[in-house]
């Protein structure tokens, strides 16, 4: 037989090996050799909120290098935009944020109108306002949902898709669809609501504003995952302002800024004139500011500040016409205009530029989940894979802005 | 089950079993999860209360391919994830059942003309059962397709030779 | 502050490379082609410079713009000589914007990175460098972001072939 020792000869001679401490045990000194692991999360993994793929270097449950890779769902928004009229294109502005489409047509129609200059009715406004936050509501009811369920809290969800159900029915009572509306358009809003349907958001509120401290209680003050979360993923202020974070990424940092409230469009001006929302910025009540707790608690009571401005709206609403008067085809004069507004994840940001034609020159659309995530190439190094799954959800990231 | 498929003549017996196994196989399809777009919220919201997919058996969304009878498609298809598309396919166990939701996943959807790398149909890359059309499909249009799946599970000769036509 | 105010202030720190304003106008009346230019005012800056442009406008205390919201690319037509980079600033600090315009000749599209002073453009610059065929000097990470690592041509020029096919699938 071969010279080769046995496993019983190999354990004989580590135990010789085997020094003495003070307290009579012996103390083994194996070399212990641990090899970093380069593991691949996602692109097809239930946790990462679309097709994106992280490229994981772990030292056993220790990440030590993580490299996002997008690209999975390009749709080559910005090359369509450049081939197609105005409001042909504005089916393909809901599917890049296709959890707030609303604020996707209003970014893009924004742009437009800043570049001829229009005029847009009032109750156009009113009703863009009202859509616009009720779809907001939805967009982080489903950050809320999901996340819950990335840390393993299958309740949240089903809860929050129960109230989307009903601002899904909402929606397709005014413009005909559950998901991807092309409601606001160039101009005003496409059709006027419907007999009853201004009572039924005033319902909607009132239902919702009972509900929402039970969903705040739920997971918010859940000790599982306020443990999960809190002092994780921490973004201090300098280093969200160096990534060009925008939104509840910011907010959550400490950073008390809100385009509603500080730079305004539409009819935010004299909402906040009145003082009707407040914007919540995290204080680090359960960690530390700019964790991934905060970053929540800051989606969750916004949920809240939407509620209010909607009620404002269906306050003030007047009646009057819906959509401006426009040409058949639409020729938007030459020139350019850079529009950002506040989506539910951030800034976004539409630069339209025009040439005099009916096709676009350039349409660029700053989508603030691309933004957000360049985020994680910082903080995923460090932490444990749990807490990277925990961090990766609280960015809110949605795959179609991210790749447009 | 490899040894005894399509072996015996069509009997009163095998028909029997037959309708067994094909009524435990629709019964519980299990879909894998592969959302990929925004059709991939309309799958979530099928599977949430309001719409119940586990009415249907087909409630258990399992992470991996590998214990998984359906791929739902639901989104658009580009080149760069259809490599991995077809690698998911390939590790799913047979029988396996394929549904493209949606327009993008069925024909290239909107990104039609002018979208390079988007691929028109994700029948370029694996076999589709079952088609639904929708930009996105409503659930009561997803929960009809997987219907149909169930019918063509259910005429499926599993012990039985197929059916010849004279 | 309002545009003119950012554009006195930079003038009057000696921003490098500011080479000129582009205001909106009206159409001229004597002239019936002229259909006028409508939109954003935006400050024309050499591409060399843009670096230390954007150092400025981020350091000062007056413009104190922290946040890079945007920095792109357009090309404006297939006959045009030239592309644009476009940079669009906030300021937290003092709640304003600036769009900033850099013209690039298509024959050598090439410019210092802007990585040192913004973060935020690490992957706005490799969007612009696959999509357009720009290099940024110095950049850390010239890779592919969206498109695939084996992609040929830069999708949003104009001049642009859509492929035929692609490892075998069919784009017809």
């Amino acid at each position: 037989m071969s010279d080769r020792p046995t496993a019983a000869q190999l354990l004989e001679a580590r135990v010789q090996d085997a020094k003495v401490v003070g307290s009579g045990e012996k103390e083994f000194s194996f070399d212990v050799r641990t090899q970093d692991m380069e593991i691949n999360f996602g692109p097809q993994h239930p946790a990462t909120h679309g097709v994106m793929r992280v490229l994981m270097r772990t030292d056993g449950e220790l990440v030590t290098g993580a490299q996002p890779h997008l690209g999975y769902l390009h749709r080559c928004a910005e090359k369509i935009g450049e081939n197609v009229e105005w409001l042909q294109y504005l089916p393909y502005t809901d599917r890049y944020d296709y959890l707030a489409a609303m604020n996707n047509n209003l970014g893009y129609s924004m742009a437009v109108e800043a570049v001829m200059g229009i005029e847009i009715p009032r109750r156009a406004e009113m009703l863009r306002v009202i859509c616009v936050e009720l779809n907001r509501i939805g967009s982080h009811l489903i950050a809320f949902g999901t996340y819950g369920l990335d840390i393993g809290a299958f309740t949240p969800f089903f809860y929050a898709f129960r109230e989307r159900e009903w601002m899904m029915a909402l929606f397709e009572k005014i413009c005909g669809a559950r998901l991807t509306y092309s409601y606001i358009r160039i101009g005003g809003v496409f059709n006027d609501a419907p007999p009853g349907w201004l009572e039924e958001v005033a319902l909607f509120c009132d239902t919702f504003e009972q509900k929402w401290p039970e969903y705040y209680a739920l997971l918010m003050e859940n000790q599982i995952f306020v443990k999960r979360t809190a002092n994780v993923g921490i973004i201090p202020e300098a280093m969200a302002y160096d990534f060009g974070l925008t939104g509840p990424m910011l907010r959550g940092s400490g950073v008390d800024f809100d385009l509603r409230r500080d730079m305004p469009y539409s009819i935010y001006g004299e909402i906040a004139k009145d003082k009707a929302f407040d914007v919540p910025v995290a204080r680090g009540e359960k960690g530390t500011l700019g964790d991934c707790w905060d970053r929540t608690w800051v989606r969750m009571v916004e949920m809240m500040e939407s509620v209010k401005i909607v009620r404002w709206c269906l306050a003030h609403i007047e009646e009057g016409p819906v959509l401006g008067e426009l040409p058949k085809t639409l020729r938007v004069p030459p020139g350019e205009a850079y529009v950002g507004i506040e989506n539910p994840r951030g800034e976004l940001g539409h630069y339209v530029v025009s040439g005099g034609d009916k096709v676009g020159v350039r349409v660029r659309v700053r989508g603030p989940s691309f933004v957000n995530l360049a985020v994680l190439e910082e903080l995923l190094p460090g932490s444990l894979v749990g807490d990277a799954i925990a961090i990766i959800g609280s960015t809110d990231i949605v795959v179609g802005e991210t790749d447009r | 089950m490899a040894l005894l498929e399509n072996s015996f003549e069509e009997n009163v017996l095998t028909t029997k079993v037959d309708w067994l196994i094909n009524w435990a196989r629709l019964s519980s399809i299990w879909p894998m999860t592969f959302g990929l777009a925004c059709c991939a919220i309309e799958m979530m919201a099928v599977g949430a209360a309001h719409h119940d997919i586990d009415r249907f058996g087909a409630g258990a969304f399992r992470a991996t391919p590998r214990q998984a009878d359906l791929m739902i498609v639901a989104g658009t298809v580009n080149f760069k994830m259809a490599e991995r598309i077809k690698r998911l396919y390939d590790q799913m166990p047979s029988p396996k059942y394929v549904m493209a939701m949606g327009a993008c996943a069925t024909g290239g959807g909107p990104y039609y003309k002018y979208g390079y790398t988007v691929v028109k149909g994700v029948d370029r890359v694996v076999p589709v059962d079952v088609y639904i059309a929708g930009c996105p499909p409503r659930p009561e249009a997803l929960l009809e397709g997987l219907m149909k799946l169930q019918e063509k599970i259910r005429n499926s000769s599993v012990i039985r030779k197929p059916a010849r036509t004279a | 502050m309002d545009f003119q105010g950012i554009h006195d202030r930079l003038l009057a720190n000696g921003a490098p490379g500011l080479l000129g304003v582009d205001e909106p106008r009206q159409p001229d009346p004597e002239d019936k082609k002229d259909k006028g230019r409508f939109g954003d005012a935006f400050v024309l800056v050499d591409p060399a410079h843009l670096a230390g442009f954007l150092q400025v406008c981020r350091d000062d205390e007056a413009l104190n713009f922290e946040i890079l919201a945007d920095l792109t690319a357009t090309d404006p037509a297939v006959d045009d000589e030239n592309l644009w980079v476009n940079v669009a600033l906030l300021s937290v600090k003092h709640r304003h914007r600036l769009a900033i315009k850099s013209l690039l000749p298509k024959a050598a599209p090439s410019l210092p990175s802007t990585t040192p002073v913004y973060r935020a453009s690490q992957w706005h610059e490799r969007e612009c460098a696959e999509m357009f065929g720009i290099t940024f000097e110095g950049h850390p990470d010239p890779r592919n972001i969206l498109l695939p690592d084996d992609w040929l041509g830069h999708p949003l020029r104009k001049d642009y072939e859509f492929p035929k096919e692609y490892h075998g699938i069919s784009c017809e």
